[in-house]
């Protein structure tokens, strides 16, 4: 077997998970090659050293840190608590209606039509307005006229004279 | 009660990782905001510990993929190496803490995922079915990388101590 082929094998034949065929070929192949019975040596060396690296402790500050982590996502949370209130929720709606009305007509390609149509339709709504004043004028002019006929009349009738005499 | 329990094994892993110690406290500080933050998510029927390692393992990749620590140097071992009294004499312990030294710095040659399956295997000590779960990968891809990871480590213990010694 090619050194390439017991390279595969080291790490298995270390932690003994060959089959008797492989784990066979693996120490025959080691007695006679120097470069890969080195090369086990060092993975061996590898392994031991791994499993003996330090733990550190945690320090203090960092303890305190940890701990207060809850306590911050909690101030965090309770400071963005009055955007979910449903008493809000109408304000949101409408601010959302007039944000996408608002941004239609920005985007809107033909932002120009739009607007002359805008211009139009205020144009006709003043006009309207001006003819209602107008007429509303007339119908005052005329009542003053008719006022002194109006109350001779009601002078006039037989119940008010009845009363006087 | 989650920092008294999981804090240690957190903060080791991502010094071991990222080999830096500073780096590490950010990283610990991060991986609890995003436990916090996932804690609704957790399937009570999953052990808590896999699911925490999962998260870690997550966020560590992330941040090695967005920040590229293989660039940086790692922290001197020997600052924070506690010189083992199980040695039958002193000239053995200077001899392995000088290859814990050069495997602790030839993890920068690792790949991320590598270092990841090796620290998982090697350092905490996990079973292989175990670190499949954690990363996600299929058993005979984590032997693999475990297997490739050690190659890699002693070939560059092999590499470094035959510089030494002029070879």
């Amino acid at each position: 077997m090619v050194c390439k082929g017991i390279e595969e094998l080291l790490s298995p034949y270390l932690e003994d998970e060959l089959n008797p065929e492989e784990k066979l070929a693996v120490e025959e192949h080691l007695k006679t090659c120097q470069i890969c019975a080195d090369l086990f040596s060092f993975m061996k060396e590898t392994k031991e050293s791994l499993a003996d690296f330090p733990e550190l402790e945690v320090n203090e500050n960092l303890i305190n840190q940890l701990y207060s982590i809850p306590s911050k996502k909690k101030r965090f949370k309770l400071s963005l608590d009055f955007l979910v209130r449903p008493s809000l929720q109408p304000i949101f709606t409408a601010a959302t209606i007039l944000l996408i009305m608002i941004s239609f007509y920005i985007f809107h390609p033909n932002k120009n039509l739009i607007d002359k149509s805008i211009d139009r339709q205020i144009h006709l709504g003043f006009s309207k307005i001006g003819r209602l004043y107008a007429k509303a004028e007339s119908f005052t002019d005329s009542l003053a006229e008719y006022k002194d006929n109006i109350l001779v009349s009601i002078k006039n009738v037989k119940f008010f004279r009845e009363n006087e005499e | 009660m989650l920092v008294n329990a999981y804090s240690k094994r957190t903060f080791n892993m991502a010094f071991q990782f990222s080999g830096s110690y500073e780096e590490a406290e950010d990283l610990t500080q991060e991986i609890f905001l995003k436990l916090y933050n996932s804690l609704s998510k957790y399937n009570f029927e999953k052990n808590f510990s896999a699911w925490l390692l999962t998260l870690t393992r997550n966020h560590l990749i992330d941040q090695y993929r967005k920040t590229k620590w293989e660039k940086k140097i790692r922290d001197d071992f020997n600052e924070y190496s506690l010189v083992s009294d199980t040695f039958t004499s002193p000239e053995e312990g200077i001899l392995k803490e000088e290859s814990k030294k050069l495997i602790w710095e030839g993890f920068n040659h690792l790949s991320s995922e590598i270092r990841m399956a090796v620290i998982l295997r090697d350092i905490q000590g996990k079973r292989y079915d175990e670190i499949a779960e954690i990363m996600s990968l299929p058993l005979g891809t984590v032997k693999s990388r475990v297997n490739r990871g050690r190659l890699q480590l002693a070939k560059i213990l092999k590499e470094k101590k035959e510089d030494k010694n002029g070879m």
